[in-house]
């Protein structure tokens, strides 16, 4: 068969170009369209979000008046806690997926993400995760303990219900999701740019989304680990936390916050991008600065990971740490107010247009900065001193993540919905729905600055008549209804649009950005032809020339050819079946584990076997003249040093602190350790020959270079398994003491990832053995190679830092 | 010396591969004796670190081809990398810095 009658079969086999989308459930299960999966998950944000307000009415009922009789403190408990982990993890963070995923290919000039498949996985592993989650209410033990779920209130001994271990387990299945997506991403945006868009050409948006994608795949490693240390004190009775034997509950804060921070820049990076782009549409003037605000957005990421003790300034911590942070935390502002100034001076002069979506992103200007004022104040320890815990803080957050994030996306919604859906959205009623929500949100939340002021604890179920605080409590509360009719306006005014014609066109707005190049709602291929590129604001350029008004030469037509399109998958959704199936076992049976991660291995198989033989998927080439699939490994191993680095830290740092042995010195056998070391460096020579036999297509070679690189990885397990026994068999144990729980595990882990390495070896000779693995198949070798070696990297740390330095 | 393979930068011979395998198993004897040998004590500890990094980058640059390989790779990968090490550092001294007198 030759390449063009095989891509011609791919091609017929899905919706192709000028096809219509295909209908029914079973087309949206099996979905690997980044619009769809947009779409997907904008409604599932936006009914997570529902809920989460849900839970917020109720806790506002709860402190309307003194003494309130609605809930009771455990209820008040878990509604707060599931309050903010919805509205964080499956609200805001998933509606900037929607934009992410729907946009970034338009905007860069692609037909679709640089994986389809794994972009359907990430939506589905969110979806079941965040149900799986929710489930909790289902069973009666709502996690209760905080989104931030503090050590040691989340230990078996003060939190002996399923509550935690639903909190647990679904944040790490959502961390799985955001890991995906992130290294899907930073793929895409690095590889699939058209030709002509430099990383200096693309829109704000997009740099705002890398920048986020970054912090994704960085910061969501260390909350691994502090889940996994949790998850290992509650199931198997390990002493990360246990402050008897040794442990240190500031861990966990500062595991929780290495996460947290950069967290809080994943939520507002997004709405900042959105706003950048809707400022200039509607001033009718470039975004002053450009490259300063994407400058300034890089540092606001790269900073975001230097100030997390900021949320610790009570923990005591001590006076220089104290200090290092706060004048970290208060850098951080200088970028962040670069932004503002850069939009200010945008709107300055500019042709201004108050569309509803224009109102949102004023209104998120004036709110976020509020928020960045209080934030300002919480950088200074001693000021924070008196705001930490208090509902001072509480403002602060609501006016950076609604006033701030929730705002931006409301722009967002408004800007693109005439793309999405071919409609417009009622601009009078728009701008209505926008006001409630402004004075709404205002009402809620302002107040809340003063009951901190003075003296109303976050927290807290209910409060007494005297302090005086009953007042301004009512009206928060009066503000939460208005605000959550301002919601139900919105959902008129979205249905509204939804039965009314489609008559947006392809530009409303005379739009700057290569999406509004296409048609409302694009065709499934995005673009009948790949646009042309001629600088920043492209599609402004085309059509109004730069600012002398020079229009550039058109592009000639690229030359007409099959565009090659993904094939819908029912994996992706099988996988994230067994994932949380897996997930939910571990509530319940060790065997319902053992069925969900079988299931789920089995499905990754097929995942990554699906389209093995298809020759359209050979060469997956890119701007960066790296294959996709190799760059998307290098940024994951760039994970995997957060993982790894994390897990020898804690290592590190609790080491010397068991308060009974036996010790390191006493017990771990470097002679042994040596063999298996050099056992590991040696499979990483052999793996290099495999991957140059592969390449020069000698088959028997890459089989046998294979089969020993996997047998020296058998090897190297067998050893650490004969080092595990005989240190059981000398009295160290996971539960024994901290040196055995963080040994076990750092090296328990360690093991895992040699595991599935050894797997993906086997199965690359299996592949080979069977005629399957061609010259042309050396990338998968080379991904599989840059694993392995990673892993013999991360040994080679392990092997002198736990066994060689005393 | 080295080979090239159009569409995927230079490559490393595999006499190179070899080279490098016989240095990080020197490297490794070397670290191993280190650590029984009683008058390099006072320096043992950075010793091993200088040498723990030596191997790693070997591997990095060699094994893993980030010599041979787009400037685009080194920057997604050592950024993430510095990042990781910073917060390794500060996470230890945080830590340590508030733990009690044995």
């Amino acid at each position: 068969m030759t390449v063009a009658a095989l891509t011609e079969r791919v091609a017929a086999r899905s919706a192709g170009p000028g096809a219509p989308p295909a209908a029914g459930i079973r087309s949206w299960l099996t979905t690997v369209d980044h619009k769809r999966i947009g779409i997907l998950y904008g409604v599932a944000a936006f009914a997570f979000f529902l809920l989460g307000g849900l839970e917020a009415l109720l806790l506002r009922l709860q402190l309307a008046q003194p003494n309130g009789h609605v809930l009771g403190a455990q209820t008040f408990n878990a509604l707060f806690t599931m309050h903010g982990t919805t509205m964080i993890f499956l609200a805001v963070m998933p509606a900037s997926n929607a934009f992410f995923n729907y946009l970034i290919p338009l905007l860069l000039g692609a037909r679709d993400v640089a994986f389809p498949r794994l972009n359907a996985l990430s939506f589905w592993i969110f979806l079941f995760g965040g149900l799986f989650l929710n489930a909790a209410w289902l069973v009666g033990a709502p996690p209760d303990a905080g989104w931030f779920g503090y050590a040691n209130l989340t230990s078996t001994q003060f939190s002996p219900g399923l509550g935690v271990d639903f909190w647990m387990l679904g944040l790490q299945v959502l961390g799985v999701s955001s890991m995906l997506a992130g290294v899907n991403f930073i793929v895409t945006i690095l590889n699939l740019r058209a030709p002509g868009m430099t990383l200096m050409r693309m829109p704000v948006f997009v740099w705002m989304a890398l920048v986020v994608q970054f912090l994704s795949i960085l910061a969501f490693p260390t909350i691994t680990v502090a889940m996994i240390m949790l998850m290992f004190d509650r199931f198997f009775g390990t002493r990360f936390y246990d402050v008897a034997a040794g442990g240190d509950l500031h861990m966990w804060q500062h595991l929780f916050w290495i996460f947290g921070h950069p967290e809080v820049y994943i939520l507002i990076l997004p709405a900042m991008g959105i706003v950048s782009e809707v400022v200039p549409v509607f001033a009718r003037k470039p975004l002053f600065g450009a490259p300063v605000v994407i400058y300034s957005g890089a540092l606001i990421g790269f900073f975001g990971f230097g100030v997390w003790s900021h949320h610790m300034f009570a923990a005591g911590m001590g006076p220089v740490a104290d200090a290092a942070f706060a004048v970290s935390s208060m850098l951080i502002a200088i970028p962040t107010g670069v932004k503002i100034f850069n939009w200010l001076a945008t709107l300055w002069g500019g042709a201004l247009r108050l569309t509803a979506a224009m109102h949102y992103a004023l209104g998120f200007i004036a709110l976020f900065t509020i928020g960045g004022l209080s934030g300002i104040m919480h950088a200074s320890p001693p000021v924070d001193l008196q705001q930490t815990d208090s509902y001072f803080v509480v403002a602060h957050f609501h006016y950076v993540l609604i006033g701030g994030s929730l705002s931006g996306l409301l722009a967002g919604l408004y800007y693109w919905w005439p793309k999405i859906t071919g409609r417009r959205l009622d601009e009078r009623l728009g701008k209505l729905q926008f006001w409630l929500f402004f004075v709404g949100f205002n009402l809620t939340f302002f107040p809340q600055h003063y009951l901190g002021a003075i003296g109303m604890p976050r927290r807290i179920y209910t409060y007494a008549a005297e302090p005086g605080w009953a007042f301004w409590n009512l009206v928060s509360t009066v503000g939460a209804f208005v605000l959550a009719l301002s919601f139900l306006l919105l959902l008129v005014v979205a249905v509204a649009s939804l039965r009314a014609a489609a008559t947006a066109g392809n530009d409303p707005w005379d739009g700057r950005t290569l999406e509004w190049r296409t048609s409302s709602p694009p065709p499934v291929e995005n673009f009948a032809a790949l646009p042309p590129v001629y600088g920043r604001d492209t599609f402004w350029r085309e059509k109004h020339g730069d600012r002398h008004g020079r229009r550039p030469t058109p592009a000639p037509a690229p030359p007409p050819g099959p565009s090659h399109l993904p094939s819908p998958s029912r994996l992706p959704i099988l996988v994230a079946v067994g994932l949380v199936v897996a997930a939910a076992g571990a509530l319940v049976s060790a065997w319902i584990v053992v069925a969900g991660l079988g299931f789920a291995v089995l499905a990754l198989f097929r995942f990554a076997l699906e389209h093995h033989a298809n020759l359209a998927h050979a060469h997956q080439d890119g701007v960066t003249g790296v294959d996709h699939r190799k760059l998307g490994m290098w940024a994951f191993l760039g994970s995997e040093c957060m993982f790894f680095g994390t897990l020898i830290a804690v290592y590190l740092a609790y080491k010397g602190r068991s308060v009974v042995g036996p010790r390191p010195h006493e017990i771990l056998n470097i002679p042994v350790t040596t063999v298996s070391t050099f056992d590991l460096l040696m499979s990483s020579l052999v793996m290099v020959l495999a991957l140059a036999a592969v390449r020069r297509g000698d088959a028997r070679q890459t089989r046998r270079w294979l089969t020993w690189t996997a047998l020296l990885g058998l090897i190297f397990l067998g050893f650490q398994a004969f080092e595990f026994t005989s240190f059981v068999r000398e009295g160290l144990t996971l539960q024994r003491n901290l040196f055995g729980s963080t040994f076990f595990v750092l090296t328990g882990f360690h093991g895992g990832h040699v595991t599935l390495g050894v797997v993906w070896l086997l199965t690359l000779a299996i592949l080979s053995l069977r005629g399957r693995l061609a010259a042309t198949d050396a990338v998968k070798v080379e991904v599989a190679g840059l694993y392995w070696h990673f892993v013999d990297i991360v040994w080679i740390a392990i092997f002198t830092l736990i066994y060689l330095i005393p | 010396m080295s080979t090239s393979d159009p569409g995927h930068g230079e490559h490393a011979s595999v006499a190179t591969y070899i080279k490098v395998a016989l240095v990080l198993t020197a490297l490794t004897a070397i670290e191993v004796g280190a650590i029984y040998i009683r008058a390099l004590t006072p320096i043992l500890i950075p010793t091993l670190l200088v040498l723990s990094l030596a191997k790693f980058s070997l591997v990095l640059l060699f094994f893993m081809h980030l010599r041979y390989d787009t400037r685009t790779l080194s920057v997604v990968f050592v950024g993430p990398l510095l990042i990781a090490l910073a917060v390794f550092l500060a996470l230890i001294a945080l830590i340590g810095a508030g733990m009690a007198p044995a």
